[in-house]
């Protein structure tokens, strides 16, 4: 699991690359437990090189949505892959979590 | 064991008879007449007699049982001495005396032959004995060649007693030349001292002073038998006595050897015993991990031993206090309140991370401490995982620590550490089997927890398969049947693994079992039960206050009625059901929307979950199962997935329920083969019949 970081004023992004299992969750929260990223508008999630997400993966999402719905910091995901995206609607996440296809679309929210 | 001591004791027949008769020759042929007897023996004749006595003597000894016991060097010199040398010294002894004092005891008289003859019995009987124990120590670790070199020299001097048989004299050159060269030999095998090195010095000295004993009985034969008058020699320089003389003359040398090698050998006994000592001490101190001794003990043989190696007048021994572990200090001749100053003035010097310390109590500071000590050294206690401690050693003179003394505190040192460290392994490892047999009672509890007898009735059939990954799983099933004909249908899956997600599958069906009570306030049938969606967003509730908050649960309540015959069920996040319709001949996935449990903990759930009702169909299937089996990976890590389970269904929809499962399991464990199964797999098949007539009724 590689994740890379691009930030601009308002807008930050993770790019995931690999599987987000349980050892490499640990990293994900690390990213996602920072105090500043709660002072972003949006944290962007590139998923195009995610092959894999476990549910350990999902929680450290899961864990995160409340908080950044309090700070009011948007959470999308965008170049989901099929497999991983059907994870996402089988747990329900759609619904609470946006999702888009593209980065365009994911800058217009 | 009884076997080989005949022969010995034939031997020690023939010798008694031998002497008994090489007595009754020697009288005859000094006391012609004696006793009325009109024999007269030769001269020859006894010395026949007496070379058959020493033959037998010989062979008696060299039969004779090993004598050295181990490495009891001391033993066998002690018993040597005490036994024949002391008999035979008597013997001389004894003779002498009476020669000096009794009147009627003359050269001439028959008690004084009969007492010498004696005396060259007893004097025959301890070369033997010598010179057999002699072998035991010059073959001590020797090798095959020494052995046969030994057989040589025995061989060779035994030819020797045949010289009494020549009918004639040798020429004296030939047969000094002859004895000049055995003695020769005698002296090379005396060069064998190996076991001198095994005595300690105490043994040395010992041993010096009963060889020197030994060499004096032997110079006491020798002037015996040079000064006592006798009508014949039966000992003495002539060529036909060669075998006794060469004898003497080898267990002689060899003591006189042994003496001068073992004082050699005593100034460097010292350096022996210490060595022998650190030995022992390294020894003692592999050994108590092997005892299952505690880390205090190994300390304390540590200490005990580097005190003793390193001749220490004072030490102590420091050992910081980490994790769980006491602090630890031992003190030797010394106070804590001696050693806080030197401790101090230590620190002072930022000897935090030293490597060693040898050095004398030179310096002004430590000469203000006016302790009684000369040196110091200090050596930590530490491998590359953490440091333990300090060990400190104090003498009185200066410059008392060498080299030597650093190298062997060293290798104790680490010798100690590697102990302790052994030590924190076997009880790492005791305390992991522990919690593994906590693991095997928590998985044989949950697995009380799978319901073991499957509802039954003649309008369905059901049949489950449930595998955990580990020895505790995240997936659960469970049953239940409710008034009017109804069954209640519960799977569901915990995120994570391990003994967390087991208490929150028992936590989940304690859930269930409650919920699906009886309401006794409901105000119509249809209140009495909660319906799928009101169970899910209450457990939701019940969950979100002690799920931790990036667990949630996957699970879908199914709610069969099949006295009319249709199923209700809500999906929180659990993977799609898998249907066969028997009307539509066609197989198909519950497409619901429904959120996982304990995703979001504030009310609002009750949104995000649906109710989905269906009547069912005779010859319908139903296949439920946890993300275990669509996601079982194969050797490419390619997930078996939901549509090749929908072609499975397909191909196996008219079997039987039982039928159906291992049709699926077949397929799922072909793919997923020597692969391994890194989470749990659940798979419940229901299939309904159609409503047959309870006959006989």
């Amino acid at each position: 699991m590689k994740i890379t970081q691009h930030a601009t004023d308002t807008t930050l992004t993770l790019a995931l690359n690999g599987e987000l299992d349980a050892s490499s969750s640990v990293l994900l929260d690390t990213e996602l437990s920072k105090p500043e990223i709660l002072r972003t508008q949006k944290v962007l999630i590139d998923c195009q090189q995610l092959n894999y997400i476990s549910s350990a993966g999902l929680g450290v999402f899961i864990s995160h949505l409340q908080t950044f719905q309090d700070a009011n910091v948007k959470l999308v995901f965008f170049n989901m892959q099929e497999k991983v995206r059907n994870v996402f609607e089988i747990l329900g996440l759609d619904s609470l979590m946006t999702i888009v296809p593209s980065e365009a679309d994911a800058a217009a929210v | 064991m009884g076997v080989p001591r005949k022969p010995f004791s034939l031997l020690s027949v023939g010798v008694l008879l031998s002497w008994l008769a090489l007595l009754a020759a020697a009288l005859l042929y000094a006391h012609p007449g004696l006793g009325g007897v009109q024999l007269a023996p030769s001269s020859g004749l006894v010395l026949v007699l007496q070379a058959l006595f020493t033959a037998l003597v010989f062979l008696h000894e060299r039969n004779t049982a090993e004598r050295l016991r181990g490495v009891d060097f001391i033993g066998l010199l002690r018993r040597l001495l005490l036994g024949p040398a002391l008999l035979a010294v008597a013997g001389a002894g004894l003779h002498q005396l009476l020669l000096a004092l009794a009147p009627g005891f003359g050269p001439d008289s028959v008690a004084h032959t009969a007492f010498y003859t004696l005396n060259v019995g007893l004097f025959v009987l301890l070369l033997a004995r010598t010179n057999y124990a002699w072998r035991a120590l010059v073959l001590f670790r020797g090798s095959e060649r020494l052995r046969r070199q030994w057989v040589w020299f025995e061989v060779l001097l035994g030819a020797t007693l045949l010289l009494r048989l020549l009918p004639y004299a040798p020429p004296i050159g030939l047969s000094s030349a002859l004895l000049g060269v055995l003695a020769a030999y005698g002296a090379y095998l005396s060069g064998r001292q190996k076991w001198v090195a095994y005595l300690s010095r105490r043994q040395k000295i010992e041993a010096v002073l009963l060889q020197l004993a030994i060499i004096g009985v032997m110079s006491v034969f020798v002037a015996y038998f040079l000064y006592t008058k006798a009508a014949f020699r039966l000992v003495g320089p002539a060529p036909q006595n060669a075998f006794l003389l060469l004898n003497a003359f080898f267990a002689g040398f060899y003591a006189l050897m042994g003496l001068l090698v073992t004082l050699f050998n005593l100034p460097t006994a010292g350096v022996f015993e210490q060595k022998r000592e650190e030995i022992l001490s390294m020894q003692r101190l592999t050994q108590l991990i092997q005892r299952g001794q505690t880390t205090t003990e190994v300390y304390q043989m540590f200490f005990d031993s580097a005190i003793q190696t390193t001749r220490a007048d004072a030490a102590w021994l420091h050992i910081d206090a980490i994790d769980d572990e006491d602090r630890l200090d031992l003190y030797h001749r010394l106070s804590a309140e001696q050693a806080a100053p030197i401790r101090e003035l230590l620190a002072e010097f930022n000897l935090g991370n030293l490597e060693y310390f040898n050095n004398d109590l030179v310096g002004s500071s430590f000469r203000r401490l006016q302790l009684p000590f000369g040196s110091l050294m200090v050596m930590p206690l530490g491998s590359s995982k953490r440091q333990y401690g300090n060990i400190y050693l104090l003498q009185e003179a200066a410059q008392a620590f060498d080299r030597e003394s650093l190298s062997i505190l060293q290798t104790f040192a680490s010798q100690a550490v590697l102990s302790i460290e052994n030590l924190q392994l076997i009880q790492a490892s005791l305390h992991t089997q522990r919690v593994q047999d906590e693991l095997k009672i928590a998985s044989a509890v949950q697995d009380s927890l799978i319901p073991k007898n499957l509802p039954i009735d003649n309008w369905f059939e059901i049949s489950s398969y449930a595998v955990a990954a580990t020895e505790v799983g995240g997936d659960f099933y469970d049953f239940l049947h409710l008034p009017g004909r109804r069954l209640a249908v519960l799977i569901g899956d915990v995120s994570g693994k391990g003994v967390t997600a087991a208490f929150h599958v028992a936590q989940m069906k304690g859930i269930f079992h409650a919920l699906m009570q009886e309401n006794p306030l409901a105000r119509n049938e249809r209140e009495k039960f909660p319906v799928p969606s009101q169970f899910m967003t209450q457990a939701n509730r019940a969950l979100g206050r002690c799920l931790e908050k990036s667990a949630f649960i996957t699970a879908s309540l199914y709610i069969i009625d099949y006295e009319h015959g249709g199923f209700v069920f809500a999906r929180a996040g659990h993977c799609h059901t898998l249907y066969y319709h028997s009307i539509k001949e066609e197989v198909s996935y519950f497409q619901t929307p429904g959120l996982g449990l304990g995703i979001i903990r504030h009310d609002g759930y009750e949104k995000h979950i649906k109710n989905q009702f269906y009547d069912y169909n005779p010859g319908d299937v139903m296949v439920i199962y946890t993300d275990g089996i669509v996601e079982a990976r194969d050797a490419a890590q390619e997930e078996y997935g939901e549509e090749r389970l929908q072609r499975l269904l397909e191909a196996s929809y008219y079997l039987n329920a039982d039928q159906i499962k291992a049709h699926i399991l077949a397929d799922l464990h072909e793919f997923s083969k020597g692969q391994p199964m890194h989470d749990d797999q659940t798979l419940l098949v229901i299939k309904f019949r159609s409503a047959q007539p309870e006959t006989g009724l």
